[in-house]
């Protein structure tokens, strides 16, 4: 029997800047994700990508600190391709000084965006349009 | 992330559960490091972990670390399969001691 379609979404959601809020990240992602004809397995990777990624807001934009700003997340899906955008309203990224540390080199810190890359097909980072700062978007072809 | 220590000998038994992320990391090290720095043996249950980020997996690094330094050790038990499946992941499952 084929297997019926991926369909095409579009939502997004605003979070407080906050680390007590990723697990609220989280069930955004599931929700959504619970719409799409894909796996389990591939759910749970993408929901680690996106938490990844909305932590990375909180912890180098905004170095974890108080604040009232907000963040946005958006998935969409349209024919099979996933895109993610992360909106946000920090310190700029300094897109040279992205990078994971190398996975031989055992020490605590730097997998969040090892795992985003292992993840994703792609990682992309820009300017953010007015009156966000950062852009990021990560994207995944779901037809794979 | 709710948690719960028995003891038995000189082995101290940390049964996580819930979901680990950069909110709990602080709680998670307040919770093992002083367990290490006693010299326990520490094994860690992640029977009911169902979400572990990278934060988590820092926790874990953290703790093996420190337990080698201080001439003891920590072994992960029980390890759920989403756990296990980040700990792959990151490459760790020769580094940290599975069980």
């Amino acid at each position: 029997m084929e297997q019926p379609a991926i369909i095409n979404l579009d939502e997004k959601r605003d979070f407080q800047v906050d680390s007590s809020n990723l697990k609220h990240v989280r069930s955004f992602c599931r929700e959504v994700f619970e719409k799409l004809n894909i796996n389990q397995e591939l759910k749970d990777e993408l929901v680690l990508a996106i938490a990844e990624a909305a932590q990375n807001i909180v912890k180098h934009a905004y170095k974890n600190e108080k604040t009232d700003d907000k963040m946005e997340i958006k998935i969409s899906v349209s024919d099979g391709h996933l895109e993610i955008g992360f909106f946000d309203k920090g310190r700029p990224v300094e897109k040279d000084k992205i990078r994971h540390r190398k996975i031989d080199d055992i020490k605590p810190g730097g997998l969040g965006t090892f795992f985003i890359q292992q993840i994703m097909d792609a990682v992309v980072f820009k300017e953010g349009e007015k009156p966000w700062i950062n852009h990021l978007i990560l994207s995944k072809n779901l037809n794979n | 992330m709710t948690y719960k220590v028995t003891e038995e000998g000189n082995i101290s038994t940390v049964h996580l559960d819930g979901e680990i992320d950069m909110d709990v990391t602080e709680k998670a090290k307040e919770i093992i490091m002083p367990l290490i720095e006693a010299k326990k043996e520490v094994h860690l249950n992640l029977k009911e972990v169902q979400y572990m980020d990278s934060s988590g997996i820092s926790v874990l690094i953290e703790s093996h670390q420190k337990a080698m330094e201080l001439g003891t050790k920590v072994t992960l038990k029980d390890i759920s399969k989403s756990v296990l499946k980040v700990i792959m992941m990151a490459k760790l499952e020769q580094i940290l001691n599975l069980d």
